[in-house]
């Protein structure tokens, strides 16, 4: 059984009550937050309130699976009175005035919150270590980082900190970390999940998701959160009722293209390889192809990514919420101060980047040819998926890097986002689940994708290689 | 391809930022790095010329279309409960003699 399964029916079974688990909950981050540095602000006070509120929805047969269980929301979702800072100086101190559409969601179901989680700041980066707050540490190795950009969602999940979270997805900021501590991340379709009160990074890539201990409990948090939004355009209506998994896999068509599996690390070839096998010995079929634009998706990916950050972060000007310099000489001088003040290095260089290749003489030479070849990979992944049910590809080209990583070579660190970058250009679900450890214990997360809107079908085939292999993703708090 | 210090200065006029001089060297070399890197895509297209424009313009959808309805705003008071504003409005300093 699921740990929020576990955990729903011990509250209703009235073994234990919210308040007294929000207490354990909030008695292990004391302990260990110190250490893993995954929350950036605590909520305890509003989150005891909740639990108590939460044991009233149980007591009356209310509520749902997620009433009165604690969890976290990554830094970059609004929640109405409470900071979200996306982890930048630019937004210190501010406190938005109304719920992201997922939050006020999980919160009528009585979902109780422990706090923010850490994360690269505005998302930008695949190891958390751009985050004013500092980076968060991965509990399975604290001298390895947790991946990003959600990577203080994935540290919280895996030292059991909350039961889940929620996270964002713009280039595999859910599955990357998930994959690196160890845990499921799930990336729903785009449009699946409003993203209203999400602070935007790349609109058009852009999505939230859950990140959970099972691939069950992220199913459970998809069917809270998914379905149409009128305050978000983007979003969609989908099918009522509760996501069922598929027990078996016979008859399922596995996509295999070559291009996922180029430089990738040979142990996480052999771990992706074996899952595989165990799929075609459970009767699934197992057919070889090759998806060329794969090959152009990481510099198609960053040019998008970074035209429409350098758009969406023109906002922040210090006019109407969070950090303003304190000496200028004019309206300009202050915008121009702030902006230099209040953004890191990283988003500096993104938002330049951006201007560039919107800049009057490089728009048709970048952002054109990117969206052309934009075009050619959704085109090739609709004809992937006539024939076949689900593609299957490792999650990342390696394991946990080094602390520190993000010091280096800045596209090295560009490049451990290749096998995750094309499901955001399409639109496209995909899941992260672990298969397995490399010869220094780290994680290895192999990565399931399907067409838009077969959600469904990535989850079903997500929890039977979970099943099959049987995967249990232990809290690591023994090893800290 | 390589930027002089005069186009990055433009740039960073455009996204409103500003880079000292001595930033502005190591500044120079990761954005001629990133650049190259996504000068491949030029490749990608010649190479595939034909197929690429097969394809046309594809897209996922971006934009559902509704009524335009009026509706209720935020409280003035929530909006400016982030910085001191006076008055209803957000304030600045004094920038008109």
């Amino acid at each position: 059984m699921s740990k929020i399964m576990q955990l729903s029916s011990a509250l209703r079974g009235k073994k234990i009550s919210s308040a007294e688990l929000t207490k354990e909950y909030i008695s292990r981050i004391e302990r260990l937050n110190p250490k893993l540095n995954a929350y950036v602000c605590q909520t305890f006070d509003e989150a005891l309130k909740n639990a108590e509120a939460a044991d009233k929805m149980i007591k009356n047969g209310e509520g749902t699976l997620l009433t009165g269980i604690p969890m976290t929301l990554k830094d970059n979702i609004a929640t109405d009175g409470l900071p979200t800072t996306c982890c930048s100086k630019i937004l210190q101190g501010f406190k938005p005035y109304y719920d992201a559409t997922v939050w006020s969601k999980l919160k009528s179901q009585g979902a109780v919150l422990l706090g923010k989680t850490n994360m690269d700041e505005f998302a930008m980066g695949s190891t958390s270590e751009t985050s004013v707050y500092g980076a968060p540490l991965n509990p399975v190795n604290t001298t390895r980082v947790t991946g990003g950009s959600s990577g203080g969602v994935a540290s919280a999940v895996k030292a059991d900190m909350a039961v889940y979270g929620l996270g964002s997805d713009t280039g595999g900021s859910i599955r990357q970390p998930a994959a690196f501590c160890g845990a499921v991340g799930f990336k729903p379709t785009y449009g699946a999940v409003s993203r209203y009160g999400l602070i935007a990074y790349g609109s058009s890539l852009d999505q939230i998701g859950p990140i959970t201990t099972s691939v069950e409990d992220a199913a459970i948090v998809y069917d809270a959160i998914r379905g149409k939004d009128t305050k978000d355009q983007t979003s969609v209506s989908t099918e009522d009722g509760k996501t069922e998994l598929a027990k078996d896999v016979k008859g399922l068509k596995i996509g295999v293209a070559e291009e996922f599996f180029d430089g990738i690390n040979p142990e996480i070839k052999n771990a992706i390889d074996a899952a595989i096998s165990l799929y075609e010995r459970s009767g699934a079929e197992v057919i070889r192809l090759s998806v060329p634009a794969l090959k152009s998706a990481l510099p198609v990916y960053y040019i998008i990514a970074c035209a429409e950050a350098s758009s969406n972060l023109g906002r922040y000007d210090g006019i109407r919420y969070g950090y303003r310099a304190k000496d200028y000489s004019g309206i300009d001088d202050m915008v121009v101060k702030t902006r230099t003040e209040g953004f890191g290095k990283e988003v500096k260089k993104r938002i330049m980047l951006g201007t560039y290749v919107l800049s009057s003489g490089y728009f048709d030479a970048y952002y054109k040819k990117a969206c052309l070849i934009r075009s050619r990979l959704i085109a090739d992944f609709e004809n992937v998926f006539k024939e076949c049910d689900v593609l299957i590809a490792p999650a990342a080209p390696e394991t946990a890097f080094p602390s520190g990583y993000s010091g280096g070579n800045s596209i090295q660190m560009y490049l451990s986002d290749v096998c995750t970058v094309p499901v955001n250009i399409a639109g496209l679900p995909a899941a992260s689940l672990p298969c397995g450890k490399d010869k220094n214990g780290l994680p290895i997360g192999m990565q399931i994708i399907s067409g838009r809107f077969c959600d469904k079908k990535v989850l079903s085939a997500a929890c039977f290689y979970e099943h099959e292999a049987g995967i249990v993703i232990e809290n690591q708090e023994d090893l800290l | 391809m390589s930027v002089t210090d005069k186009q990055l200065k433009q740039f960073a006029r455009l996204a409103r930022l500003d880079f000292p001089d001595e930033e502005i060297e190591a500044f120079k070399g990761e954005f001629e790095e990133m650049i190259a890197f996504w000068d491949s895509i030029n490749s990608a297209v010649e190479g595939d010329a034909a197929s690429i424009r097969e394809v046309g313009a594809r897209q996922i959808p971006l934009n559902g279309l509704r009524e335009d309805e009026v509706a209720s705003s935020l409280p003035n008071e929530k909006i400016l409960s982030n910085v001191n504003g006076e008055n209803g409005y957000f304030t600045v300093k004094r920038v008109v003699k």
